[in-house]
């Protein structure tokens, strides 16, 4: 499409998906990269890109050294100026972000990664990688069994979150201006007021998640049989951000420290250790409830919306496709 | 790409003095280079080590001196371990203050209760010390605390001075026979402590004890909003982005907390 060429052209890093080996995956669009328009879901999501999985927050040097019996930390020594020198290396794209041909659902992943990253104070990270996104959704007709985003509200693209609107109709594409930018790059006057389509379900649930307590009482067991604690779901889920903050460095050359920020899970023991080892979430039953909650009441009392867009991909790429809607809620079609 | 604010940013501090509290913790007193650290008590810093990383602690000095903190620190894991190798002249960094410091304006003219055990003594420390220095504006206040063995007692030198300024009660729950004081957990001893209209009490020490101590102080008449708790989570950010320190109810400790009052989260859900 000329648009994509278009939106390289003024500068843009531009992101869509594509297919690969069997999977559809959002990746960076070069010239010969084949745009994918007929999928339902992608492995991967725009929080790859928002929020990377291993992201440097800074560098500094530190006066560790290899001796032959190991590492010894030796601690810097002040006199006069603090040694420490921590150089801050923002690792910005080569341009600014813009997404191309993604769904609504992921539209509204990035919805609720705005209002936790940056509501007060802002993550400058993120808020500086987010300036200037551009977002072309393109709109879903049909989902998989596993699609759900109209029992969560993940189905309507919220305002402001849109430059352009593309939907497909035959063998063609319609595309709408939504935005002062989608217009310059179409050539248009002015936005056009989009009637948005509600993608077709397969299956329909009603989920009824609001209350902490139900939560609580109900019983994981029998669901979780199957669990074996991978992790997946968080890995590929659009809105999970739980990070851990970590000091890196290399062997070869180990007073060279990079901070870093990776991902981590509440699937995962560690992720509710404190001094002491004490663990919080001690077993699988607590971090999956765990996970439905800060997914539904934590986050509409924090932030005011679910943190389920309903896109499914927890389930789909759950090895043992563990259906958290049956324990949430029930299914109405 | 320009960033006018990063939280993430640690600042320059170098440790001035290291003393030795008990068997396992010490207490290092840390200068802030050229900054100044405008703290209250209950807040926590982010302490980085430089080459090992970086741990929370609640700050443990006095508000009144804003250009040192200290911070007493158990040996437990990676950076509590290093930080016990730490000498006087060793750079570091710190992150913070952070957090939702102890409502101290509307403690005052109150009777405060004040229950630690172990090493929770140190978040307490800095609000001890800010009622001695402004004794005149409060009540009655009573310290109880609870350690193992003589040896584990953190601030020895300095309960003796407390002692004559407020109410200090030390219980062992594992003495040695010499020990001729109280013996046992602090929860057999809330009995002692004096509960009189307008007391109010701060917990903090392991999360099952705290929550057993806010119960049975409840349980003697306390209203819940006047019992405080200062919780205990990894927090990793410090500013409510990583959502390490996220509690039941779904706040989190390092922007709404780490102080609670027990009106405010469900105790039997916040212990272990």
């Amino acid at each position: 499409m000329g648009l994509i060429q278009e939106l390289r052209k003024r500068g843009f890093e531009v992101v869509g998906p594509s297919s690969e080996g069997g999977v559809v995956k959002l990746v960076p669009l070069e010239d010969e990269t084949k745009l994918e328009t007929d999928y339902v879901r992608t492995l991967n999501s725009p929080k790859d890109f928002l929020l990377p999985d291993k992201e440097r927050l800074f560098r500094y040097k530190s006066t560790a050294t290899i001796t032959s019996y190991g590492l010894k930390i030796r601690f810097p020594t002040v006199e006069g100026p603090c040694p420490i020198t921590i150089v801050p290396e923002y690792s910005p794209p080569r341009g600014k972000l813009a997404f191309f041909g993604i769904h609504p659902c992921m539209v509204n992943s990035i919805r609720y990664l705005d209002k936790v990253m940056l509501s007060d104070p802002a993550d400058p990270y993120y808020k500086a990688r987010r300036e200037g996104l551009f977002i072309a959704v393109l709109e879903c007709a049909e989902g998989d069994e596993y699609c759900f985003c109209k029992s969560v509200g993940g189905d309507k693209v919220p305002k402001g979150y849109a430059d352009l609107s593309i939907r497909k109709e035959g063998d063609g594409f319609v595309v709408k201006a939504r935005s002062q930018i989608g217009c310059g790059l179409l050539m248009e006057e002015s936005t056009e007021e989009v009637e948005e389509i509600s993608p077709k379900m397969k299956e329909e649930y009603l989920i009824d998640a609001k209350d902490e307590e139900t939560i609580e009482t109900k019983d994981p067991a029998p669901l979780l049989e199957g669990c074996t604690l991978c992790s997946s779901c968080t890995v590929v889920c659009p809105t999970c951000y739980c990070s851990d903050i970590q000091d890196r460095f290399s062997l070869m050359d180990p007073s060279n420290v990079e901070r870093v920020r990776v991902r981590m899970s509440c699937q995962r023991r560690s992720y509710s250790s404190i001094a002491g080892g004490v663990i919080f979430l001690k077993t699988k039953n607590d971090r999956f409830k765990w996970r439905m909650k800060h997914k539904f009441p934590f986050s509409e009392k924090m932030y005011g919306m679910p943190g389920c867009v309903g896109c499914g991909n927890c389930i789909a790429f759950c090895p043992s496709r563990i259906d958290f809607r049956t324990f949430l809620g029930r299914r109405v079609a | 790409m320009s960033i006018e604010y990063n939280p993430f940013l640690p600042r320059p501090a170098i440790v001035n003095a290291v003393r030795d509290e008990s068997l396992e913790t010490k207490t290092l007193k840390i200068s802030l280079i050229n900054w100044r650290a405008n703290f209250l008590p209950g807040q926590f810093v982010q302490l980085l080590l430089p080459g090992v990383g970086e741990a929370p602690f609640c700050i443990a000095s006095s508000p009144s001196d804003s250009k040192h903190i200290e911070l007493t620190i158990m040996r437990r894991g990676l950076v509590t371990n290093a930080a016990h190798y730490m000498r006087p002249g060793d750079a570091v960094g710190i992150r913070g203050p952070f957090g939702r410091p102890f409502p101290v304006e509307n403690f005052k003219g109150r009777d405060l209760v004040l229950v630690a055990t172990g090493i929770g003594i140190a978040a307490l420390r800095s609000l001890i010390l800010y009622t001695i220095e402004n004794r005149k504006d409060f009540g009655d206040i009573t310290l109880l605390y609870g350690a193992r063995f003589v040896e584990d007692l953190v601030y020895r030198d300095e309960l003796r001075g407390w002692a004559e300024k407020i109410n200090v009660i030390v219980t062992l729950s594992k003495p040695s026979e010499k020990w001729n004081g109280l013996k046992g957990r602090v929860t057999d001893h809330l009995g002692a402590i004096n509960l009189g209209k307008g007391s109010l009490a701060v917990i903090c020490g392991s999360p099952a004890v705290m929550v057993s101590v806010a119960q049975s102080l409840i349980g003697k008449g306390l209203d819940r909003r006047d019992v405080y708790l200062s919780m205990e989570r990894h927090m990793k950010c410090g500013i409510g982005k990583c959502a390490r320190c996220m509690i039941p109810g779904g706040f989190l400790v390092c922007k709404d907390g780490p102080v609670f009052s027990a009106g405010e989260i469900s105790l039997e859900e916040v212990g272990e």
